[in-house]
């Protein structure tokens, strides 16, 4: 690729970048949130079309008016969030798109693909609906589409953002295999330590610019780090804190998951004033399952959740909001912002009740109106003017409103699934620092994330939980790498 | 009471056919994602198309190419409206019932009561339920046995990974409501053709009760014909029943009428197993 | 307005170009046609008259959609809480002539509105069963009930049709200017209240914000503590509360009685009006004045030959151009 441009609306997402992968290897795609590596690979997978740019395979010219052609000639792509189906079969989401003739001869297509996942060293009950998967199932389907499709450039966003260590290390032998095979496999990621261990070359864009390209082993993980931000990179450090009392108490808490079984096994936790605990694992074992319940919004089944005293198990989630119980939610667009909503109505959001926002029955509309200005001000959110639709912001910026509006009034208790997700590392810095802040002066936080290293950097103390279970490292190993590894993968 | 058994079944199927094949027609649309309260609309149209080209030509088969035209059409406007415009499904849908309601009255006042006589020669009854069997065994098989029928329920439940998978969603969409043009004009021309003139809102909701049928079926083209079926028996019950006495007391025929719609209620408040509505449904 | 385009003038056009191609098929002179229709829409007293009285029921009911379609949910049922609200009205006032079947009348229509709503907001809020769905069912149930009721239990014998006798002078809601050009009935101030009650109700009240957020992102909504289910329910119930009294008014304003089915399809068009009001509640009126213009020309154009159905026609392509400028969906767009 050559040149490529790209723009939306006034934002200039690419500028004249150049991306060259040769086969029979593995290529790593870095940068910040925003820099523009999706939309690179998006116009290489014919999914967007771009301003100007000469895209040649093979020494041909080539131009993907759709995501179809990319595929005929070759490419394929993984994106981050997986693109199966739930409600279809595994076999049925192997075939989509590239079936073989229009009328479909299941048995044939189930030994085709029995045999390619044999080849991989995977196996799949074709039959059953792609829901039950495992995260890592889900990739290795993924993987399968690319070889049913025959792709010759396998492109994978973010392939390891949602598996635990040990799947991702097989998730990159796979990946080897493939590149061993013939295949040019370009992984984008944010994950440095994999670019260093197992990929051949890497590309870096910062704000929509190339930076630098070069082969792995000319390169080591601190100047990585640098050319991605821009500066060299500070690391955080941490003060002991003495323990204080307990504001929240999870007992015996058991919650009951989409699928009907328990998400969430009888789990103890408790936080005290002042600290900041996160909660480690794999995505998928029952952390959006725990949120929930915290929230108020799924049932608890047995057990029993407290706060300050008040005892949260069967009240509404206004109630708890009202005892101080504030949200970063995991999809923003899903449960934290009203996209067509302006700034200012947004602000309000799940704080309308509050003080400064709700005058008895009546909306205060200039204490809203401040509170935005305020919101906006503290994460440095761009903006352009809080009368301007939420849709408007970049999704960086969003989250930097949201977070700031969890920290706005009486905060106490912060409970944050993925806070820096779609953060760069100066607004991760900024919303860390805020919630450390915030916790200083007589709150608490439980943060999830599925980035053990982010935790560790970021938490007084974590937690693991795996398959529902929450079990608490032992004394002195509460930012262990190591031993939460193995907690969050169930091994004691 | 006495009820012709033999009787009671041949209206039974011929009263249920045209649900069944507007229900199958509403099967592909809302599969593929596309809400369509337009059945009804559809329908009608198609109906007084029939009846229009039927009685000028005296040709009821020409009528019914006509009625599929008028459906095929009808339903690639509800398309361009949902998907090139962007419009709320169900508003197009509405938009579409005004229309063909206002068009069909208009068409019938102005044009069709005027000087035709002669009733054309009728579509037999044998074709209906052959027509509506058909559909159903034909759907049956493309939904679960072709590539069209996987990329139909890939789209119906995510378009936007479909179109990552280089399926293209608006193209299958397209298709799938010319399907249920295609079906509600035979459903349409069934209706004319059992009534043998167009009256103004002669469809009478069955588009409606179609729609109830594909609900309670689950979306899946069997268990619709069941429930169409189970209807038409009300509907044909209920022309055998009139006058007589049920249990002493005599049951007002707004009762009968009535049991699709309470009987689609109950289903709806999930009295009558899970709901399985396709997971994109209504999804731009 | 962003996406605004050439292809939205060709919808624009073609429409109109149906519309002149429908006339132009009567053989009636267009000319002609359209003078009828400004006559028996504007021209005139009894014209004024008819308008406004098409639009009283239209501002109500486009009120009670308008509030539903806020919390997220198409109230096609408006129609049938319409007509039940109107039998209970009459029934209440043949029950207790005078003053006090107007009050007890207009309160029983809109509890009668009120649960002819309650199981789409049940079916809704607990079983996820889609609101357009359901009402219309309950559209079509109330439909065959009210006539039972018209030809049975509440009909006047001596009538040939099924209809109720004539409601008691004292139960009529009374005129607020009564003779000369412009005969208004209390009922269309009563409906322009409405919109300036549910317009402040709306910006200004936390309930109105909450009700707004359940609409816009409901799942937003109950992370931020709102009980959806409650604000779906209470939503749902107080839509066919007002579409209830749009069928008391209908009644007690101007019927003076209560036949067979009664309703012409005020409920859809209440649909269509709360469509084309645009994002505010004060866009009700003019939207309803344009609906009403529309049914009363139509009306009086018959008379030139060309047939009623042109309303629908009308309606129709109107709803469709509106909403391709207006109600579009956005697509989903990836991270």
């Amino acid at each position: 690729m050559h040149g490529v441009s790209q723009t939306f609306g006034s934002v200039r997402a690419l500028q004249e970048v150049d991306f060259v992968a040769s086969s029979r290897a593995i290529h790593a795609l870095v940068g910040e949130n925003g820099a523009g590596k999706t939309t690179l690979m998006r116009i290489l997978y014919g999914g967007l079309q771009p301003d100007s740019a000469e895209i040649t395979i093979d020494g041909s010219p080539v131009h993907f008016r759709t995501s179809a052609e990319a595929i005929r000639a070759g490419i394929g792509m993984v994106s981050q969030h997986y693109s199966i189906i739930s409600e279809l079969t595994c076999l049925e989401n192997l075939m989509l798109g590239a079936e073989p003739s229009w009328a479909l001869n299941k048995a044939a297509a189930e030994r085709r693909a029995s045999e390619l996942a044999r080849q991989m060293g995977y196996s799949f009950e074709w039959k059953a609906p792609a829901a039950d998967l495992s995260p890592a199932g889900k990739q290795k389907l993924e993987i399968l589409k690319l070889l049913w499709r025959k792709a010759k450039i396998m492109i994978l966003d973010e392939p390891t953002a949602m598996l635990s260590p040990g799947d991702s290390d097989a998730l990159f032998a796979s990946l080897k295999q493939l590149a061993e095979q013939g295949a040019t496999v370009i992984v984008v990621t944010h994950r440095l330590p994999e670019v260093v261990e197992h990929c051949e070359t890497v590309t870096v864009l910062r704000a929509g610019k190339l930076v630098a390209s070069k082969a792995v082993r000319d390169t080591n993980l601190m100047e990585l780090a640098e050319l991605i931000v821009g500066h060299s990179v500070a690391t955080s450090s941490y003060e002991a804190l003495e323990r204080r009392e307990t504001l929240f108490r999870a007992t015996g808490l058991t919650v009951k998951g989409y699928r009907g079984d328990d998400a969430v096994k009888a789990a103890d936790l408790e936080i005290a004033e002042g600290e900041v605990v996160g909660l480690a694992g794999v995505d998928g074992n029952g952390q959006r399952e725990l949120f929930q319940a915290i929230v108020g919004r799924a049932k608890v089944k047995a057990g029993s959740i407290s706060f300050a005293g008040s005892d949260w198990t069967k009240r509404p989630p206004s109630e708890r909001l009202a005892d101080g119980l504030r949200l970063i939610p995991e999809d923003r667009h899903a449960e934290g912002v009203i996209d067509d909503w302006s700034l200012t109505e947004n602000a309000a959001l799940g704080l309308q009740r509050r003080h400064g926002f709700a005058r008895g029955p009546l909306i205060d509309q200039k204490g809203r109106w401040a509170a935005a200005q305020h919101i906006a001000d503290r994460f440095r959110t761009k903006h352009g003017g809080l009368n301007a639709p939420m849709k408007s912001l970049s999704g960086g910026n969003q989250q930097r409103f949201v977070a700031a509006r969890a920290l706005e009034s009486e905060t106490r208790f912060i409970i944050a699934f993925q806070p820096t997700r779609g953060l760069d590392i100066d607004g991760t810095a900024l919303v860390y620092g805020a919630i450390r802040e915030e916790c200083r002066k007589g709150a608490c936080a439980l943060i999830v994330s599925f980035d053990l290293d982010e935790l560790i950097e970021q938490c007084d103390r974590i937690v693991a939980i795996c398959n529902g279970s929450v079990v608490q490292p032992g004394s002195g190993l509460e930012r262990d790498r190591a031993a939460i590894g193995r907690l969050m993968v169930g091994a004691t | 009471m006495a009820i012709d058994t033999g009787l009671l079944v041949v209206s039974t199927v011929t009263l249920s056919a045209p649900l069944v094949l507007a229900a199958l027609g509403g099967l592909t649309s809302e599969r593929s994602g596309v809400m369509n309260i337009g059945l009804e609309g559809t329908m009608l149209s198609a109906a007084c198309a029939a009846c229009f080209v039927g009685l000028q030509t005296q040709n009821m088969w020409l009528g019914l190419l006509a009625a599929v035209v008028v459906g095929v059409v009808l339903m690639q406007v509800h398309g361009i409206l949902t998907q090139a415009f962007g419009i709320d499904q169900i508003i197009s849908g509405m938009a579409i019932n005004a229309l063909a309601a206002g068009a069909t009255s208009f068409v019938n006042k102005g044009f069709l009561t005027l000087g035709v006589t002669a009733r054309p020669v009728l579509l037999p009854k044998q074709f209906f339920w052959i027509a509506a069997l058909a559909a159903v065994f034909l759907i049956g098989v493309i939904m679960n046995r072709t590539r069209a029928g996987l990329r139909l329920s890939a789209v119906g439940n995510d378009p936007d990974k479909s179109r990552q998978m280089g399926v293209d969603p608006i193209a299958i969409r397209y298709l799938a409501l010319a399907a249920t043009g295609l079906l509600c004009g035979f459903s349409g021309a069934l209706i004319a053709s059992n009534a043998g003139s167009f009256t103004d809102n002669m469809t009478a909701g069955r588009g409606y009760i179609a729609l109830a049928a594909l609900i309670i079926g689950g979306w899946r083209p069997w268990p619709t014909l069941i429930a169409c079926l189970g209807f038409g028996l009300i509907e044909a019950l209920q022309l055998h029943l009139q006058g007589t006495q049920l249990a002493g007391a005599s049951v007002p025929t707004e009762f009968w009428t009535s049991l699709p719609y309470l009987v689609t209620l109950i289903a709806l408040a999930g009295l009558l197993g899970k709901n399985r509505a396709p997971a994109g449904l209504g999804r731009p | 307005m962003k996406g605004l385009g050439a292809r939205h003038i060709a919808l624009a056009l073609l429409a109109f170009l149906l519309v002149w191609a429908a006339v132009v098929a009567t053989k009636v002179p267009p000319s002609e046609a359209v003078r009828s229709f400004i006559d028996g829409s504007m021209g005139g007293p009894a014209a004024w008259r008819q308008t406004f009285r098409e639009m009283t029921p239209l501002v109500v009911t486009g009120l009670a959609v308008f509030l539903a379609l806020r919390a997220g949910l198409f109230n096609i049922g408006a129609d049938g809480q319409l007509t039940m609200g109107a039998a209970a009205a009459c029934h209440f006032a043949l029950a207790f002539p005078g003053p006090t079947g107007l009050w007890l009348g207009s309160l029983a229509a809109m509890a009668a509105g009120a649960a002819w709503a309650l199981p789409a907001g049940l079916i809704k809020a607990y079983r996820g069963g889609h609101e357009v769905i359901s009402t219309i069912m309950l559209n079509n149930v109330a439909g065959f009930l009210t006539v039972w009721l018209a030809a049975g239990p509440m009909r006047d014998m001596k009538q040939q049709s099924p209809t109720t006798r004539l409601l008691d002078k004292g139960s009529f809601l009374p005129n607020l200017v009564e003779g000369g050009p412009f005969r208004l009935s209390l009922a269309l101030l009563i409906g322009i209240l409405g919109v300036a009650i549910l317009a402040f109700w709306l910006k200004r009240t936390v309930a109105g914000y909450e009700l707004s957020a359940t609409g816009a992102n409901p799942s937003a909504a109950e992370t931020a503590g709102v009980n959806v289910r409650a604000v779906t329910i209470k939503a749902m119930m107080a839509s066919g509360a007002i579409a209830g009294l749009a069928g008391a008014f209908l009644v007690q304003a101007f019927e003076h009685r209560f036949y067979a089915n009664f309703s012409p399809g005020y409920g859809f068009d209440g649909l269509g009006v709360a469509l084309l009001s645009g994002g505010s509640p004060w866009g009700l009126v003019p939207s309803a004045f344009l609906f009403a213009v529309l049914s009363s020309g139509t009306s009086s154009i018959q008379l030139t030959g060309v047939p009623k159905g042109l309303n629908g026609i009308l309606l129709g392509l109107l709803i469709m151009v509106f909403a391709s400028v207006r109600y579009r969906r956005s697509r989903t767009v990836g991270d």
